[in-house]
């Protein structure tokens, strides 16, 4: 692709840089801008962003589990409605007793998924306003998106085993008893791996 | 003077007959697979004939439909429902997810074995069953009316103590009314 | 002592024709709408076998005495609706008690049975109940209007009061009131949907709509005894449209051929339209189907 088409999505690079303390930030290709950023900086960026460039859409807010930095790194995507570029701004929380701020002034629709990340991964915003329980009903033990919860050992504890499926195994393993079929060497490794 | 086998024998054909020509589902989606039941009930393959229509209240309805996987938020719900309708009631449970859990079988959240829980009547299987296979587990229902086999409600009524220990293990917070018939 | 045989059993008699006419022309409403759209619809016995399964239930729930009286309440109402209406002009068991004051008082014991309804609906405390109860009587302020407006301009027409008297001035000019008095005969024809509580304006015991509304706390064989009472009770406006509009019935055949032709507008009419809501229904009934009851009050006075 050529060079030129990168125009609009460098102009934010470079305002953004001057103004705030940016901790990385680079344009990953075309409509895609992404920047990191410390806790304490994100409100700033994203009002300049939201009414300074035109970033007005607020699109998705996830979360990561770096469970090997002790880190959980929370993930905000805006976009811009004429010109059409997302823009990613990434922060890492501690994973215990990690604290951000509260964005639903800014967008409402945030709220959703501030609650949610609260309830399945355990951050805490600041000023949050909505009740504890969001999805999950009477729920005591630990968030269940974070990596050290394990999934199939509370299920094997709590629900019944499923009748004809008592190993778990994978399917693949189940055709290649039955048919004598050789799998090519791309389906044979499991994506979890 | 009269046979007493013989005549309750008659007594409870006709009584079957008229159950099992004339079954009100109640109108109540628990999960992805409610998007198959219109289809089933319109134009093109027609229930209606078999004289299924649907209800409205838990107090006027027959048959519970399961579509599909149940949290345990909802199979709360589903067990207060259950314990509103009145007697002789059936559950049919559609798709795997009611068999042994189907796509959602290492979740956090879903139940695995419905029969556990509340008892099954009929499984119709599939992920989700199309229109003919739910009208063929409506006939195979039909079948085990008129047979008398279908006893899901006096099973419940008989081993209360072995459904309620399963209920109490998944659901906590226990506020619901005793089941009082 | 055997005026008194014949009338009891008369009474019995049509009591049983009410019932097994009212279930099977269910039944025919429930067929033809199917086949409107375009599909195969349940075979016409169907709402026997409804009736049957409900009676065969093994539990049912209640909530206190009034609850448990309002089903009993309503077919108690048909049946006696029923007792004062002449189904045939004449005849050993069909004239039942007629005596000459009877539209006046036909007209305020129709009310009753709904009445019976909403005070059994308000026993339960569901709130659903209590709306639907309130829906229900704001519709029967609606159509009311027409309705009573019909029935006056005929009485002031042919200055009598009692059913028989206007079958027989029918018979003996051998016009039907259809034609002698047309704009009383629309206002009633107008006025028809409401009654029967039929699409258009069937927001009151749609499944849709608040869960059933009043029903949807009767389970088991109150919903038996309500059905029946239902079937009864249109058997029963039926006759009478027909015995003041169409010039009465002198046997069976043609009072059921009559009935079910005044039938199928209702049913037909109810197929293809929408529901509306309370308001637009009271509305609809306080425009054009009022503008003609008005009009037939002026024919008749004139």
């Amino acid at each position: 692709m050529s060079e030129n088409n990168l125009h609009n999505e460098q102009k934010l690079l470079n305002l953004l840089e001057k103004k705030f303390i940016l901790k990385g930030g680079s344009v990953r290709r075309e409509r895609r801008v992404e920047v990191k950023v410390e806790p304490k900086e994100i409100v700033p960026v994203l009002l300049y962003a939201k009414e300074n460039s035109g970033y007005t859409a607020f699109t998705h807010m996830s979360c990561v589990d770096w469970i090997e930095d002790g880190e959980f790194e929370v993930v905000y995507i805006l976009w811009h409605p004429e010109e059409k570029i997302n823009f990613f701004v990434k922060t890492r929380v501690s994973r215990d007793n990690g604290t951000l701020p509260n964005i639903d002034f800014i967008w409402r629709q945030a709220n959703t998924y501030e609650r949610e990340i609260r309830e399945m991964f355990g951050i805490q915003f600041e000023g949050l306003v909505g009740r504890e329980e969001f999805i999950l009903e009477d729920w005591e033990h630990m968030p269940p998106m974070r990596r050290d919860f394990d999934t199939v050992k509370f299920v094997e504890k709590t629900y019944f085993e499923r009748p004809g499926r008592e190993d778990a195994k994978d399917v693949r393993e189940y055709v290649q008893e039955r048919t004598d079929e050789e799998l090519p060497d791309f389906a044979k490794k499991y994506s979890r791996d | 003077m009269y046979n007493d086998k013989e005549s309750q024998k008659i007594v409870d054909i006709i009584q079957n007959y008229a159950r099992k020509h004339s079954l009100f589902i109640l109108a109540y989606g628990t999960g992805c697979g409610a998007i198959e039941i219109p289809p089933t009930m319109t134009s093109r393959y027609d229930a209606e004939r078999f004289g299924i229509r649907g209800a409205a209240t838990p107090r006027q309805a027959d048959v519970l439909l399961i579509t599909g996987y149940l949290a345990t938020k909802s199979l709360k719900r589903v067990i207060k429902v259950y314990e509103q309708m009145q007697d002789p009631k059936y559950v049919i449970g559609f798709g795997s997810c009611t068999i042994n859990g189907g796509m959602y079988w290492d979740s956090y959240n879903t139940i695995n074995v419905l029969d556990k829980y509340i008892p099954v009547d009929v499984n119709i299987n599939g992920c989700m069953p199309r229109p003919e296979a739910v009208i063929a587990g409506f006939v195979k229902l039909q079948k085990q009316i008129q047979e008398g086999k279908a006893d899901g409600w006096d099973k419940y009524k008989k081993n209360l103590d072995y459904y309620k220990e399963n209920q109490k293990k998944i659901i906590t917070n226990w506020v619901m009314p005793d089941f009082n018939w | 002592m055997e005026g008194i045989g014949y009338k009891i059993l008369g009474a019995v008699l049509t009591t049983i024709l009410a019932f097994v006419v009212g279930m099977f022309y269910g039944g025919f409403s429930r067929k033809i709408i199917a086949r409107i759209q375009n599909r195969v619809g349940p075979p016409v016995w169907q709402n026997f076998l409804d009736v049957l399964k409900l009676l065969f239930k093994k539990t049912s729930v209640r909530y206190g005495v009034m609850h448990h009286l309002a089903p009993l309440w309503m077919i108690t109402m048909s049946v006696t609706t029923l007792m004062f209406i002449p189904i045939l002009k004449d005849g050993l068991f069909f004239t039942n008690l007629n005596f000459s004051g009877d539209l006046i008082f036909l007209l305020y014991i129709m009310v009753f049975g709904s009445l019976g309804m909403a005070l059994g609906a308000g026993a339960t405390g569901n709130p659903n109940t209590a709306i639907g109860v309130s829906r229900g009587l704001t519709q029967m302020v609606g159509f009311e209007i027409p309705w009573v407006m019909a029935l006056v301009a005929l009485m002031i027409q042919y200055k009598t009061t009692s059913v028989t008297g206007l079958m027989d001035i029918q018979s003996q000019s051998g016009t039907w009131m259809m034609f002698s008095s047309p704009f009383a005969f629309i206002a009633a024809l107008l006025a028809m949907p409401g009654m029967f509580r039929y699409s258009p304006f069937d927001i009151v015991g749609a499944p849709q709509e608040l869960a059933s509304g009043p029903v949807s706390e009767f389970g088991g064989k109150y919903l038996s005894t309500m059905m029946t009472s239902g079937s009864i009770f249109a058997f029963v406006k039926l006759t009478l449209y027909v015995d003041l509009f169409m010039g009465g019935a002198s046997n069976l055949i043609v009072l059921v051929l009559k009935t079910f032709a005044l039938y199928l507008y209702p049913v037909l009419w109810g197929a293809v339209s929408a529901r509306f809501r309370t308001e637009q229904s009271v509305r609809y009934f306080w425009g054009w189907p009022a503008f003609f009851g008005f009009i037939a009050l002026l024919y008749a006075a004139f």
